[in-house]
């Protein structure tokens, strides 16, 4: 009987084809425009985050219990090698590096500004982030009397290549940290932070400078995949179970980048029920208009011996098949404009600067994620459905005379 | 006794106020098997008649039977499943439903019976052919003559051999000659499967088909 009303369903639209062309291409129009917008967001946020824990955070950091919140040199742990043969273990992690971070004052011979100092293991460096990627000019750290600091900070200090600055600021014993380092490379991120205040010397050069004996103050980690570093975060914390060292996600060492990413996503449903308005009405309107069209039928169908619930389930269908057949378009719409844009991007570097400032590129990839096409989809289909529940209720309760007897 | 009026009356109200009587105390007795005519002139009261004995529309007082059931206290949702099984309808302007073929037309009756695929199809390639359909059946009504189409509409009230057929001025839409082959076609089913056959006419050529007439006039039957 299903397949009787689905066939009654499907010539009705047929009946209508302008109509129902423009039913699906609304469907189609706004599933795909809202695949494609949410393909957007997804690839902006994978962006945003892959090129802030790249940069310089990494995905994961462990430190001294509460040190995240201070940042000062005594706040460090001995045998940072063992916590790393631990972690190399678990099969999330992909690399790790130690590194020694304290403040200190940097000078040239005109000037001099105070900056963060992360001493790092270059070679160890090159797979936790990809600090090595935004030297500008010159080389990366290559040996340890050889400093990389941001382009802007060189500007300020008025120094360039090859030029001595000279580092100053207090060791873990108390006495005077001072050495002198040749600019060896200059960064540039975008991120004012780093380009205006810090300064990359070797670990080796930051064991000694700041007589750490071999502790240190951060190992980044660098896992399988972002999004999953709550989980592994945990899992490292569990697995190390000390009191004295705190493990972080990304999540926790940029709360506003994570705050930013969870507007956005909470943002993205005002679209998603902007345009499920938008298919709703124009899938009730046909729906409706075919309906009142069809008192007359309807009364006769009525008349004949149809049941209410079947002249609902007829109403209905049609409207799922309309909401199926827009829905296909709209997947192959937001689909395939996403893939192409996943490779090709979107060029917005009208706006390089704005961008730089949240971690983006000048490029966007859409990146199409299976849950929210998905749900886009099933919101479509839904939908669908439920707008059609009025007129079918309006057709199922028409009173067989009455409605006959209407043209 | 099939059906059985008592005292039956249907008054509309028009504009919320005024006060339009159309049956004024109806009383009649039809058995089975017969073939009658519900004559009278326009206005009489003949199509509130038959919606009212058709289960179509609810009457003001009174009461109708079928066999032993006042169908006047079946619920509003059950009085579906009254026509489906006990009723078929032919109407005046066809009302076949445009989207089905002459076939799908006859078998949409068997369909809500829940009657097989196989079994309802036979059954409507059977009756089309004895309507005289049998070259017509995948054909739209759109692509039908207006004769054609009210064989359809036969066929189709009688799909679900229902106990009684209403057929409301089946042949006002034809031409003299299609209109009496039609009634003709409507006699020999009665005589045929002893279908009781009810229907309303202002035509001298049908009622002189008729087995037996009801003259209604003012809402009253007069003889």
């Amino acid at each position: 009987m299903i397949f009787a009303f689905l066939k009654i369903a499907f010539r009705n639209i047929l009946r209508a084809k302008r109509r129902s062309l423009i039913t699906v291409s609304a469907v189609g129009f706004g599933l795909g425009a809202l695949i494609f917008i949410w393909a957007f967001v997804d690839g902006a946020h994978r962006q945003m985050v892959e090129n802030y824990t790249s940069l310089i955070a990494g995905h994961i950091q462990i430190h001294k219990q509460g040190f995240s919140q201070k940042e000062q040199l005594e706040m460090n742990f001995s045998r940072p090698e063992e916590i790393i043969a631990k972690l190399t273990r678990l099969a999330q992690v992909k690399a790790v590096s130690p590194r020694i971070k304290a403040f200190g004052l940097v000078s040239s011979a005109e000037h001099s500004s105070i900056v963060s100092i992360m001493g790092i293991v270059p070679q160890k460096e090159l797979s936790v982030s990809r600090m090595s990627d935004r030297v500008k000019e010159g080389k990366f750290l290559e040996d340890n009397k050889s400093i990389v600091i941001g382009e802007r900070l060189a500007k300020n200090l008025n120094v360039s290549l090859g030029d001595k600055v000279v580092i100053m600021s207090q060791a873990l014993d108390g006495s005077i940290a001072s050495a002198a380092y040749h600019v060896n490379g200059l960064l540039d991120t975008g991120a004012d932070e780093i380009d205006k205040g810090v300064a990359l010397i070797t670990y080796t050069a930051a064991q000694e400078l700041f007589v750490m004996d071999n502790k240190a103050s951060e190992i980044a980690v660098r896992i399988n995949s972002a999004e999953d570093a709550r989980i592994v975060s945990r899992m490292i914390a569990n697995d190390l179970n000390s009191p004295d060292l705190e493990v972080l996600a990304w999540q926790d060492i940029s709360p506003m980048l994570y705050q930013w990413v969870e507007f956005d996503n909470g943002f993205i449903w005002i679209i998603v029920l902007v345009v499920m308005i938008v298919v709703a009405i124009g899938i009730l309107n046909t729906v409706l208009m075919g309906v009142l069209e069809r008192t007359h039928e309807f009364g006769i169908l009525l008349a004949l011996g149809t049941k209410r619930r079947q002249v609902i389930s007829m109403v209905a269908f049609e409207s799922l098949i309309l909401g199926i057949v827009g829905s296909i378009a709209g997947l192959g719409l937001g689909c395939v404009s996403s893939l192409y844009y996943g490779k090709a991007g979107i060029n917005l570097s009208a706006f390089t600067q704005a961008l730089n400032n949240f971690y983006m590129d000048a490029f966007i990839y859409p990146r199409l994620s299976f849950g929210h096409v998905a749900t886009s989809l099933v919101l479509v289909l839904i939908i669908s459905v439920v707008v059609s529940l009025y007129p079918a209720y309006h057709a199922a309760n028409l009173k067989p005379v009455d409605a006959i007897r209407s043209i | 006794m099939l059906i059985k009026t008592i005292n039956l009356t249907k008054t509309y109200t028009i504009d919320g106020d005024i006060q339009t009587p159309a049956l004024r105390g109806v009383d009649i007795v039809i058995d089975k098997g017969e073939f009658v005519a519900i004559a009278g002139p326009s206005g009489s009261g003949k199509t509130s008649l038959l919606n009212l004995l058709g289960a179509l529309d609810t009457p003001t007082s009174g009461s109708i039977f079928y066999e032993d059931i006042d169908i006047t206290k079946i619920a509003l949702n059950a009085l579906s499943g009254f026509r489906l099984t006990q009723i078929g309808f032919v109407f005046q302007a066809y009302n076949l439903i445009n989207t089905l073929t002459a076939l799908e037309n006859v078998e949409y009756i068997m369909l809500l019976k829940g009657v097989s695929a196989d079994i309802r199809r036979k059954k409507a390639v059977d009756i089309l052919a004895r309507v005289g359909l049998g070259d017509y059946i995948n054909r739209f009504p759109r692509h039908m003559s207006g004769g054609q189409q009210q064989r359809v509409a036969v066929a189709r009230s009688i799909a679900a051999e229902p106990k009684v057929v209403l057929a409301d001025e089946p042949t006002a839409n034809l031409d003299s000659k299609t209109a009496e082959s039609l009634i003709e076609l409507m006699k020999e089913l009665n005589a045929e499967k002893g279908i009781t056959f009810i229907f309303s006419t202002h035509d001298k050529m049908v009622m002189d088909k008729a087995k037996r007439l009801i003259n209604l006039h003012d809402g009253k039957v007069v003889s």
